[in-house]
């Protein structure tokens, strides 16, 4: 087994809780055990700044006793230390009000193909085999600071940040029905953000960054990724006020999932049981435009953000969000589900995937195809309300015309409200950053109310 | 809440021998300073939701954190278990950004090397230099003596960990009932507690050892209204440094009252045409928009990094005479108040901004070495996980000298807020956006229509430079305020109404 995964005393420990918690007085429970492990090198303007090591358990109990619910979790893995901490949690437990609809999930409803952690291939071990100094030779070879100078046209860097690191975690799910789920998986990411100042003085800012889950399929070469940063932060030289009004919004795949997040959110079970959802009711309902098709693909394998299982150890499976712009399911666990009197589902979506409509390949071809309007970079603030959906984000961007940038634009909002807004999808590229877990492509909307 | 220190001692399992031991391992291969974090936190919540407290929990986090700093740049590394050789593990793992060599075993230093690696440790911090931009003041380098219990700004009546669960039920029944009393369009309420109590021990190469209980407890109300088919929703709470006497018949009263406050409004409001015009804030939360336009680009890691609108900019006029702006970890019970910081530096009002002036950021030991001055009591984290930064606690402008009426009634046309949500800022640019969650159009110097749903963008600076106007009714507002910049930690904040001449309404 890879290092930094559960051992097999570690594993113990969790049965071992499971056994407990029954003698303890609980009559169901459910044990979450995760271990993590993060090796960090940081660098600040071309010089090693941090280095991080952190390797961290914790265990989560999720106890069923006398009709009552609670969770429970604590990084002490000691056998006394849980003694008295399921002893006291239990205790705890009896004093809250009945629940019935708090339940485990039905053993059906399970995964049954996760049991050995590595199903679904999302584990690099080539990560075990790494040092300290190949981890600070990445870092330093990300950097650009050193040959700033080539760079700096029309402006001057003041600062490079960034970092290289990778991570293991482990997780393990059992329950008294006999669940037993686990999953393990790597993560190799590095980031960058630089604060620019043009020639009037004036600072920028700018990011980019690329998260995988094998080391070879990482930003190559690695200096690019602190190179885009200062790119994207240039291209946001000499902003021009524009009034703004109704008009075409194109928003780069970077940031486009901000406007999908919402919509899942409003189909979430505790969303919809506390009537705080603009999707309330609209369950096999057209409430958006044919054009508008989101399907979840949990189980694809080495995929960023797949999974097999649930938090409660329910089995994901793939299907349809919002199929030609009806609302096909909500996400339901065991409790909301019970709750609402419905039938669960999953707890909430895994690799939701927005499917790619009207033939574009990039921004450059939806930039062309929808000809002029503001293409979003990055939002900056606002909100949306929950049960009406109406939204307000700070944006910024480009101004575009004739399928062309002309010039970048700040300090403006968009307002509307998201059914009206996906009722007014153009088009999309199919350049979905497959470093996300939410699948979604650059989107071009109609009629968006912008103002500056 | 201040305890002796052989209580810190046993509940970490550690003594002091050992932790000069563990300094000096983990600057054995170099570098100039080291500390070490310990902590012990119990958080428990309880949720009542349809009518019933049906869900509740405990959690329990243990452990260590171990920094080296080699000049500016940080080692860091944590253990969740304080035997000796894990720590030690995590102290040479720290030690690898001063060349250290990063492997495990036992501790190799003896007491006579770990003594001499300390005390170059200290001679090193007694050589720092205070550079012109600290002006007069008084650098300070070390903070010596015991934490004094008469000093403390959180004392506890009742204690959160010696009271049962079932003691704060009745709170939240109490609360659900009150909420719904006050009006029958409420279709859901969801009422929530949060507490928790952090012990920590502090001890780092220059031989300082502090240490700290700190209570923190919240309480949070969730409405959803329902009228004419339409819904709204709204949520306050109350948070404090302070044990369970917090929970009283009284706080019920204020937050059933705050949770139903404005919904009339709320139906009928509507967004406004949006435009440049004068924005006046309301007192207490609107606040929020000082911690983030202003507040963070006074941090001063990003002045260090160059990174803030503000670099450079120590000792220039920002704002109007009279203004004052100040970052305060001294007010008794407030959820940013500390006795010290996470570093052991004791927590202190730092003001940022003097009679208009930019007098100093807001410091770790980092920061202050690198621009000469004191720290100013703002290294803080989230937890042993973390190494600490320059945070924010309870940040606020003073009172002025106008009256709310008199900003208002000086406004023709724009707009007043009092309720702000989800701001936010970039550090460089200064440009920031913060949602409106409740306001009103000012026609004529006059209140009139409310107005909801839009966002108010601007830039730090140039928004600060255009208050024109500042009441003399400053509130500290009392909300579960949560600064998330890069690791989570409990703030507050504050501002009396205030007039800015111009800011962007974003409308339809």
């Amino acid at each position: 087994m890879g290092k930094n995964l559960l051992t097999p005393e570690e594993i113990a420990i969790a049965e071992r809780c499971i056994t407990l918690s029954l003698e303890k007085g609980a009559e169901k429970a459910r044990v979450t055990l995760t271990k993590s492990n993060l090796e960090l090198c940081g660098m600040l303007d071309g010089e090693l700044d941090k280095v991080t090591h952190a390797l961290d358990r914790c265990i989560t109990v999720a106890l069923f006793a006398g009709g009552r619910f609670g969770t429970f979790s604590t990084n002490r893995l000691e056998e006394k230390e849980l003694e008295g901490f399921l002893e006291s949690a239990i205790g705890t437990v009896r004093m809250l009000a009945p629940d019935p609809c708090r339940d485990l999930p039905s053993p059906e409803r399970t995964a049954k193909n996760a049991a050995e952690g590595g199903e679904l291939g999302l584990y690099d071990s080539s990560i075990e085999d790494l040092t300290f100094e190949q981890r600070l030779s990445m870092a330093r070879r990300s950097s650009c600071w050193k040959r700033k100078e080539s760079i700096e046209k029309g402006f001057r860097l003041l600062s490079e940040e960034g970092e290289y690191s990778d991570s293991t975690s482990d997780t393990l799910i059992l329950d008294t029905n006999g669940l037993r789920c686990r999953q393990y998986e790597t993560s190799f990411e590095i980031g960058y953000e630089v604060t620019l100042e043009d020639l009037s003085g004036n600072l920028i800012s700018g990011y980019w960054w690329d998260a995988r889950t094998f080391l070879k399929d990482l930003l190559e070469p690695l200096e690019s990724c602190s190179e885009t940063a200062i790119r994207r932060a240039a291209a946001h030289i000499g902003p021009k006020k524009h009034e703004g009004g109704t008009m075409n919004l194109v928003v780069e795949s970077e940031c486009a999932s901000k406007l999908v997040s919402p919509l899942l959110s409003a189909l979430g079970g505790y969303a919809l049981q506390q009537k705080n959802s603009f999707l309330d009711g609209k369950i096999g309902e057209k409430v958006f435009g044919d054009n508008v098709t989101l399907i979840d693909f949990p189980t694809k394998g080495g995929a960023y953000g797949s999974r097999l299982f649930d938090s409660e150890g329910v089995a994901t499976k793939e299907g349809p969000i919002i199929e030609n712009g009806v609302v096909k399911t909500c996400f339901l666990n065991t409790y909301m589900a019970a709750k609402m009197g419905l039938s669960p589902t999953v707890e909430d979506a895994s690799r939701p995937t927005l499917l790619p409509v009207g033939g574009c390949r990039n921004l450059e071809d939806v930039l062309e195809k929808v000809g002029e309007g503001i293409l979003v970079t990055g939002f900056n603030g606002g909100n949306s309300s929950a049960a009406t959906g109406n939204f307000s984000y700070g944006i910024e961007g480009f101004r575009f015309e004739n399928g062309k940038i002309v010039h970048p634009v700040r300090e403006m909002l968009i307002t509307g409200n998201f059914i009206d807004l996906w009722n007014h999808l153009l088009v999309t590229a199919d350049d979905a950053r497959c470093a996300m877990s939410k699948i979604i492509p650059t989107l071009a909307f109609g009629e968006v109310s912008i103002s500056g | 809440m201040i305890r002796h220190r052989e209580e810190y001692l046993n509940i970490f399992r550690v003594g002091e021998p050992q932790l000069r031991l563990l300094v000096a391992e983990a600057l054995k291969g170099g570098g100039d300073y080291s500390d070490l974090y310990f902590e012990y936190t119990t958080y428990g919540n309880l949720m009542l939701r349809d009518s019933e407290v049906t869900s509740g929990g405990l959690h329990v986090d243990f452990g260590v954190g171990i920094r080296v700093l080699s000049g500016e740049k940080t080692g860091y590394a944590y253990s969740e278990s304080t035997e000796m050789k894990d720590m030690v593990a995590a102290a040479r793992a720290a030690s690898a950004i001063a060349g250290g060599e990063g492997s495990t075993g036992s501790v190799n230093v003896t007491p006579e090397e770990a003594a001499a690696i300390l005390k170059r440790s200290h001679d090193l911090a007694d050589s720092f230099v205070p550079l012109h931009s600290n002006g007069e003041r008084c650098v300070r380098k070390f903070f010596p003596g015991e934490p004094n219990p008469a000093a403390d700004r959180y004392p506890v009546e009742i204690h959160w960990r010696r009271t049962e669960c079932s003691a704060h039920l009745p709170f939240l029944n109490k609360l659900e009932e009150a909420v719904r009393r006050r009006d029958s369009r409420i279709i859901k309420v969801t009422a929530t507690l949060a507490f928790q109590v952090t012990d920590v021990l502090m001890f780092n190469s220059l031989g300082e050892l502090k240490y700290d209980t700190r209570p923190l407890a919240s309480v949070a109300v969730s409405c959803v209204f329902s009228q004419g088919g339409k819904t709204e929703n709204r949520s306050v709470s109350r948070s404090w440094r302070m044990g369970v006497e917090m929970l009283s018949d009284a706080l019920v009263e204020t937050l059933a009252e705050d949770a139903v406050k404005g919904i009339d409004e709320r139906f009928e409001a509507s967004r406004p045409k949006g435009g440049k015009m004068p924005v006046v804030m309301g007192a207490g939360a609107s606040g929020i928009l000082l911690h983030e336009a202003m507040g963070h680009a006074f941090e001063a890691d990003f002045a260090r990094k160059g990174q803030s609108i503000f670099t450079g900019r120590i000792g220039q006029r920002v704002c109007r005479e009279g203004i004052n702006i100040l970052d305060d970890a001294t007010i008794r019970y407030n959820r940013g108040a500390l006795n010290y910081d996470d570093e052991g530096v004791p927590g202190q009002k730092t003001y940022m901004v003097e009679d208009g002036i930019l007098t100093s950021f807001l410091h770790d030991r980092i920061s202050a070495r690198h621009f000469g001055v004191t720290p100013t009591g703002n290294g803080r984290r989230e937890s042993f996980r973390y190494a600490p930064i320059p945070r924010m606690r309870a940040t606020y402008m003073e009172s002025g000298t106008a009256t709310p009426s008199d900003l208002i009634g000086s406004v023709k046309k724009g707009i007043y807020v009092d309720e702000f949500s989800n701001g936010q800022v970039q550090i460089g640019e200064g440009d920031f956006t913060f949602y409106v969650k409740s306001g009103f159009l000012i026609e004529e110097g006059r209140l009139t229509r409310p107005v909801k749903d839009i966002n108010i963008i601007g830039n730090g600076p140039r928004a600060l430079a255009e208050m024109t106007g500042v009441a003399g009714d400053l509130i500290v507002d009392e909300s579960a305020w949560t600064c998330g910049k890069s690791q989570n930690v409990p703030v507050s904040c504050g501002i009396p109404t205030v007039l800015i001449e111009s800011l962007t309404v974003g409308g339809e």
